[in-house]
């Protein structure tokens, strides 16, 4: 941030909203890592308390809000300021529905442990680490204010798209191998798609730093990787 | 009437005269060009270049001192009331240099309606200080004049409080009617130019946003300045906003731009609240 105010009460609550925002951010990496690390261990135990600390998450964006509301009425707001609590609104709505994208994928694990392993599931890590990469990255850059770095995340998003749909396309064959393979399959498209949700909100977090920074929208239009919502397999087609 | 001064047509104009309007708005009223003032020795403008807008409101914001209520008073010339302040450079009304020293003084402020931060009305009845103005540049017939008083008073939006006691002393009315009164009786005169001095900062919040509630209502008729310390105030009712700082015009955007994202740092510090 700049220079302070001249009531420096208005400092205070703004440094506390930029607080919660990183600690949230921390969280969604953390609650993601947590899942991923649940899934591959097939670890119920640790995906339970992922499900469990997405009430955390909740609590600091009601905090967040809260505090934002009180910031909109009694500092009235202009120019930077606005933006940045306009903005850090919506970061911290994209943070908590990232969590709710970990919680998801943690308790699909638990599902998943029910059953005998299934394929193998090394995809879903790789395009994890990728998501947590892009999670800290983009907060980094919401910490030091730089819009370039936000801008490489929002690009980056590119390869994890294609990850989701290389990996669509594996489940998919696995599904028609056998059939027996669709419930698990469809568990883990879910988690694989859960993820590749989680890199889309890093790049709307792109978007709000690079609008808080310079005042006007991010109106190119981004790279987009991932192309499975077009795709349908002909069951005959696939077997030959 | 034209004025026995250098006229200086549109044309000539220096492409640097802010102007942040855009060729569909409405039309340029007031060219102020290179004005400068001084209070004996001390510049208090320097170099002022903006365009005011017809039809339009443009706020004018910065700290004490900053020469925001000396370039209102450039406008109509009130600051010759008083020895060793001068004004240079162009004011440029509908084609003519208001600046120049052969300018009628009575027609230019019959043309330009001034109000200011106190209340100002004079010690008479209701009816006479809007008549007042009036009686000044005009002989009408009685049913006339009451009918413009009648007009004037609707404008202001302070008709129907006081239709019933025209003939009592303006001085009994409260702060926010006297203040009403008197945007009712530079109205009166039918000027084209609104000049307002911190209209509201003496007013509670109800009768402040009753003159905002005005404001918006003159601007179909007016061009209209108002020089405010309250940003939300300029935020709220104008359509562009100056920012001056130590007698410069820092920066001249449509009001939005400046109070989403200016341009200028010292902007930004300033409707922020970080001037140290």
């Amino acid at each position: 941030m700049s220079s302070e105010h001249v009531v420096k009460g208005y400092d205070e609550e703004l440094r506390k909203l930029n607080n919660i925002i990183t600690e949230m951010g921390g969280l969604a990496e953390s609650q993601l890592s947590a899942a991923i690390d649940a899934v591959v261990e097939r670890d119920s135990e640790l995906a339970a308390s992922v499900v469990e600390g997405d009430a955390k998450v909740d609590q600091l964006q009601r905090d967040l809000d809260n505090l934002a509301l009180r910031l909109l009425a009694l500092r009235q707001p202009v120019a930077r300021d606005l933006r940045e609590i306009f903005a850090a609104i919506k970061i911290a709505a994209d943070l908590e529905r990232m969590c709710d994208y970990a919680a998801n994928v943690a308790k699909r694990s638990i599902a998943l442990n029910q059953a005998p392993p299934a394929q193998p599931v090394y995809a879903l890590p790789r395009m994890a680490r990728l998501a947590q990469l892009l999670v800290k990255d983009v907060i980094d850059a919401y910490v030091a204010r730089d819009p370039d770095k936000a801008y490489a995340v929002w690009m980056r998003d590119e390869e994890l798209d294609e990850m989701y749909a290389s990996l669509f396309r594996e489940l998919l064959t696995y599904m028609m191998e056998d059939a027996r393979n669709i419930s698990a399959s469809t568990h883990l498209l879910f988690m694989a798609k859960n993820i590749e949700r989680i890199g889309d909100h890093a790049t709307n977090i792109a978007e709000d730093l690079y609008y808080l920074v310079h005042g006007t929208p991010l109106t190119q239009k981004r790279p987009k990787g991932d192309n499975s919502n077009l795709e349908v397999v002909m069951r005959g087609r696939a077997q030959s | 009437m034209m004025s026995s001064g250098s006229v200086v047509s549109m044309q000539t104009m220096p492409a640097a005269l802010n102007d942040p309007g855009s060729a569909r708005s409405a039309a340029q009223k007031v060219l102020i060009h290179n004005v400068e003032f001084y209070y004996d020795k001390f510049k208090a403008l320097k170099n002022i270049n903006l365009v005011l807008r017809d039809k339009r409101v443009t706020a004018f914001i910065g700290p004490s001192g900053c020469g925001k209520s000396t370039l209102l008073r450039v406008l109509n010339r009130i600051y010759e009331l008083y020895p060793g302040q001068r004004a240079t450079g162009e004011v440029m009304i509908d084609g003519e240099n208001i600046l120049s020293p052969g300018r009628d003084l009575n027609l230019l402020r019959a043309k330009i309606g001034m109000v200011f931060q106190k209340p100002t009305p004079f010690p008479m009845s209701i009816h006479d200080n809007v008549a007042f103005g009036i009686r000044l540049y005009q002989k009408l017939p009685q049913s006339e004049l009451d009918d413009r008083i009648e007009s004037a008073l609707r404008r202001a939006a302070l008709w129907d409080e006081v239709k019933d006691k025209l003939k009592q002393s303006g001085l009994g009315l409260s702060g926010g009617q006297q203040q009403r009164l008197c945007i009712a009786r530079a109205v009166a005169v039918q000027p084209e130019i609104l000049l307002l001095d911190e209209p509201a900062s003496a007013l509670d919040p109800i009768s402040t946003q009753r003159i905002e509630e005005l404001i918006a209502e003159l601007k179909s008729d007016y061009c209209i300045a108002i020089v405010t310390h309250n940003m939300q105030q300029a935020a709220r009712s104008s359509d562009y906003t100056a920012f001056m700082y130590l007698g410069e015009l820092v920066e001249f955007d449509e009001t939005e731009r400046i109070f989403t994202h200016p341009k200028e740092r010292r902007t930004e510090d300033y409707i922020t609240g970080r001037f140290g």
